[in-house]
């Protein structure tokens, strides 16, 4: 599917950054992700081996409720994603690729499905900011915003490393996002999937009906 | 691979070179393909600027949209994109993206014989406060500033939210 070398490289170098970030958390020199056979063929997703258990993360939603990450999605086919709204590419193009790909399952695993969007950037992403950025995109997805330490501990948790937003010299507002999305299985609860941000439409039509039954991709 | 829009470029440039010297700049007419391009007389020691690739991914909202774009340089000289502009929105500013963090920066070599590659996941161009939501089907209009090359103007097209150049949809 890609075939162009550059491509394979910049994949190569993902699947790298992936295996480096996650080698700097706080496992202690145990390998936390290793890439299975399947996925050496086809990097855009990796399959943990140690899965991540969910983070235990209560959160504001767009409708301003309290959302209890563990108790709403549990037994439920999740997706997590740390990113913000006002990121011009890599958020909405992984959002929307997620989008476009869960229009593709059968109408009762669309219902399954929970995609949950954390914001890095609460400042900013209220709960409203959030809900009309979302309905843009899927009006089932989930946006959740907060006090930023428990999101970036939360997100640590799954070993996805995040940093607060920051002021550049022009005092533009400059924040972060995460570079993978984790699927959690339905049977485990456990984040068992690595989803870089090379992931295409195609990548997540393939994978998500498995991820549904909380298969490997 | 590209042939048409080579051939499309080409004459784009000649347009665009002749717009130059009259200072307001100059259109890609090939619009629909992104294409155009700015030179000098062509001679080894110049720039000579072709865009092509232009695209930018249906966004969200009119608040805030990226955009991609490949500079090719023919040419035996460097050149630099020292600022974008479009009617189109507010503001426009070029970044670099590294690990999740995106950094906006003032001004992108284009390597003699060389490209300055605009990409997902790259640099990108981030436009600010648009006059109105970009559709799919529409394009928006580019001003890319040049050191030496002077003004290339782009008619970028929208494309769907998930477009990917590689596959080409």
């Amino acid at each position: 599917m890609r075939k162009k070398t550059f491509a394979a490289a910049a994949l190569l170098a993902a699947a790298t950054l992936t295996l480096s970030a996650c080698g700097s958390g706080d496992d202690g020199g145990k390998p936390v992700v290793s890439v299975s056979e399947d996925s050496a063929q086809h990097r855009a997703v990796t399959v943990l081996d140690q899965p991540f258990e969910k983070p235990d993360l209560v959160l504001t939603d767009t409708h301003g409720g309290k959302y209890d990450l563990r108790k709403e999605t549990a037994g439920r086919p999740t997706l997590l994603y740390f990113g913000y709204t006002h990121c011009p590419d890599i958020c909405p193009l992984t959002m929307n690729n997620i989008a476009v790909a869960k229009k593709a399952l059968p109408k009762a695993d669309q219902d399954k499905l929970r995609v949950v969007f954390v914001t890095t950037d609460p400042a900013r992403d209220t709960p409203a900011e959030l809900g009309k950025w979302l309905k843009g995109i899927d009006p089932q997805f989930i946006g959740l915003t907060g006090d930023f330490a428990t999101i970036q501990a939360a997100a640590r948790s799954v070993g996805i490393s995040i940093e607060p937003t920051t002021k550049d010299k022009n005092g533009k507002l400059v924040s972060v996002h995460g570079t993978q999305v984790v699927a959690f299985s339905p049977k485990t609860d456990g984040g068992y999937l690595f989803y870089g941000e090379d992931a295409s439409v195609d990548d997540y039509t393939k994978g998500l009906p498995k991820i549904i039954k909380g298969q490997n991709p | 691979m590209r042939r048409p829009a080579a051939a499309a470029a080409l004459l784009a440039g000649a347009v665009a070179a002749s717009a130059l010297l009259t200072g307001c700049g100059g259109t890609a007419s090939g619009a629909t393909s992104g294409s155009g391009s700015a030179s000098g007389s062509g001679s080894g020691g110049k720039p000579e600027l072709s865009v092509s690739g232009a695209y930018m991914p249906q966004p969200v909202s009119d608040s805030m949209a990226a955009g991609f774009l490949v500079i090719t340089n023919k040419g035996g000289a460097k050149d630099e994109l020292t600022s974008v502009t479009s009617p189109d929105a507010g503001d426009v500013t070029v970044h670099e993206t590294a690990g999740g963090a995106m950094r906006e920066v003032s001004r992108l070599a284009v390597p003699a014989h060389g490209r300055l590659v605009f990409r997902s996941g790259g640099n990108h161009l981030m436009f600010d406060r648009l006059a109105h939501k970009p559709v799919q089907g529409r394009t928006v209009t580019v001003k890319l500033h040049f050191a030496a090359s002077g003004d290339l103007t782009v008619e970028m097209p929208v494309k769907p939210a998930t477009y990917n150049p590689a596959t080409g949809h």
